[in-house]
């Protein structure tokens, strides 16, 4: 068997095009959806996060701001302008880019985001709603990955669902979004990680196989059951000499091999990480939504 | 024969551990309280306050009742509660669940603050469990089966655990609380196939799915060790109570599994009660 390539970026291109609709009629409503973005600091792998997330917004007609500030910004500084975030209706979703710099308390700032505006899903109340099943911003690339798996036409329900990596970015929401009572969910979840006595007897039992650890190649074609779906959430520089930049990406998946024994595999790059900037603006409109109701 | 993994001898080394923690906050001048607020009284809920408020009072912690008539309306409750949240004196508060429907519950479970929510009723209690915060409280039934498989010395760590139910009274958060003991953890429910053969394949099985003695040797294996979380009223029985697991099916296979009643159950207020007093130790650090 030759697995079938989800592509995110199509996946993306598609869920783009049903969100430039949605903002649209949104905004005959009166509804304007609006994302603020906090940058503290210089770091280059932020700034291209961001810019990207500011494209996303410019293409799909969401109003967008972002502030961006020296690395040497007090804590109290970054919580006011949080909270005029907060109270400025102007904006549906608000988003610290993190890492924030050492003297920065990560957690209180992300406590400190309205929950109805956290499209990341990172904040503790939404984190709640989360593993409850109810309605929240979910965190964007967990989102990203069920989409991508209900697109591709391969609903977990039923489905023995292995998810290697716990972290509370992807693995854990994951796992907390595909085992509840709920469409695109209803699966059986597993979480493993690094601490199993053997990963791959896991592996092999999974229809659908989500690889989120982190580590370069980690699961080999050995690892995969004939025909299962395998996403692959890792991205990792390795070295590679015959690269002008002096590395390549690679996922935590060996591609080669287990896109040969696979029915469907995402490709690293151009697999899951474009979905997860698209989330985020659904998240944004999602929250729009949501308080826009009430 | 299976090992019974009694409730009892754990209750009994908790409340002595207890004991000492609440004399140590006595000599300050500390007295641990816990808030018990309702609207009105049914008859498992009395009957639980009772129990609670014996077994607290025996360790030394006190409890305080603020009931209200069931048909309160939502103003009153309401201030009911943020005044039991403001009480300095109050470390912890257990609300009884579902409140009557006049109430917006939601709202009111917003209302109790994170620090003294020692039983889980709010999101942000949730979101702690979810994202391994220890400064917040699981909820008591889950916690219960984490000090009872430590009591006993059951390694967790690399093991297989299997969640049978997903509620968020058990299943949910005792997964969490089983990877945050680095197992591998898979959570499976009834409309899950080959379901036995999922469970069978645990080293241990937390049966948490509220059916009376669904679980029987086609969901066991050699070796595996059982716990039963199930409180279901006895089919065979009335006026009794039976657990998930088919005890009389599976105690020739299985190594060790813990008993319904005496199990997890008598483990669950001593948790309510670890968790007040921890919340006395935070809250005057």
């Amino acid at each position: 068997m030759t697995a079938k390539v989800i592509s995110g970026k199509e996946v993306a291109a598609e869920i783009r095009a049903e969100l430039k609709k949605k903002v649209e009629e949104l905004k005959g409503k009166g509804i304007h959806p609006g994302l603020g973005v906090i940058l503290v600091g210089e770091d280059p792998a932020s700034v291209s996060y961001v810019t990207s997330k500011s494209q996303g917004c410019e293409e799909l007609g969401i109003y967008d701001e972002l502030i961006r500030v020296p690395a040497d910004t007090s804590e109290e500084e970054v919580l006011n302008m949080v909270e005029k975030m907060n109270n400025d209706p102007k904006f549906s979703g608000i988003l610290v880019q993190l890492p924030l710099p050492g003297h920065i308390d990560e957690e209180k700032v992300v406590n400190a985001i309205a929950p109805e505006k956290d499209v990341d899903g990172f904040h503790p109340i939404n984190q709640g709603l989360l593993l409850r099943g109810e309605e929240c911003p979910l965190p964007c690339t967990a989102y990203g990955v069920q989409k991508m798996l209900m697109v591709s036409g391969n609903d977990p329900a039923g489905k023995h669902v292995v998810i290697c990596g716990r972290s509370n970015i992807v693995g854990k929401p994951l796992a907390a979004m595909l085992m509840q009572k709920a469409e695109g969910a209803n699966a059986i979840c597993t979480v493993v990680h690094t601490r199993a006595h053997d990963m791959s007897y896991y592996t092999k039992q999974a229809d659908i196989l989500v690889a989120a650890m982190g580590v370069p190649e980690a699961i080999k074609a050995d690892m995969v059951k004939d025909g299962a779906v395998v996403i692959d959430v890792g991205v990792n520089r390795v070295d590679d000499a015959s690269k002008k930049s002096g590395f390549r990406l690679v996922g935590d998946v060996e591609y080669d091999a287990i896109a040969e024994k696979a029915s469907y595999i995402t490709p690293v790059p151009g697999g899951v990480g474009p979905m997860t900037v698209t989330m985020l603006l659904y998240n944004t409109v999602e929250c729009a939504e949501r308080i826009g109701k009430v | 024969m299976a090992e019974k993994l009694k409730g009892k001898a754990v209750a009994d080394a908790m409340k002595e551990e207890l004991t000492k923690r609440v004399e140590a906050l006595k000599a300050k001048g500390l007295t641990p309280k816990l808030g018990i607020v309702r609207a009105g009284g049914r008859p498992d809920d009395l009957y639980y306050e009772k129990g609670a408020t014996k077994t607290l009072g025996a360790i030394g912690v006190e409890v305080e009742v603020f009931a209200y008539p069931e048909d309160v309306d939502q103003a009153t409750f309401e201030k009911a509660m943020t005044d039991v949240a403001n009480n300095k004196e109050i470390n912890g508060i257990l609300m009884f669940s579902p409140l009557p429907k006049q109430l917006d519950e939601p709202k009111i479970r917003a209302l109790i603050p994170v620090e003294k929510d020692v039983d889980c009723m709010t999101q942000a209690g949730a979101g702690k469990v979810f994202s391994d915060d220890v400064s917040g409280f699981p909820p008591c039934t889950p916690t219960a089966c984490m000090d009872l498989l430590k009591f006993y010395n059951i390694p967790l760590s690399g093991k297989k655990a299997v969640v049978l139910g997903r509620s968020m009274v058990v299943g949910k958060p005792v997964a969490m609380l089983l990877l945050r003991e680095n197992a591998t953890v898979t959570i499976c429910h009834s409309r899950t196939d080959n379901l036995e053969a999922v469970c069978a394949d645990a080293d241990i099985l937390i049966a948490a799915v509220g059916r009376a003695r669904m679980v029987d040797e086609k969901y066991v294996k050699a070796g595996q060790i059982v716990v039963d979380v199930g409180i279901n009223e006895d089919p065979d029985n009335p006026g009794k109570y039976c657990g998930d697991v088919n005890t009389a099916a599976v105690e020739g296979v299985v190594e060790q599994i813990s008993p319904v009643p005496g199990g997890v159950g008598s483990v669950t207020t001593i948790v309510l009660c670890k968790h007040t007093i921890m919340g006395c130790e935070a809250q005057n650090a």
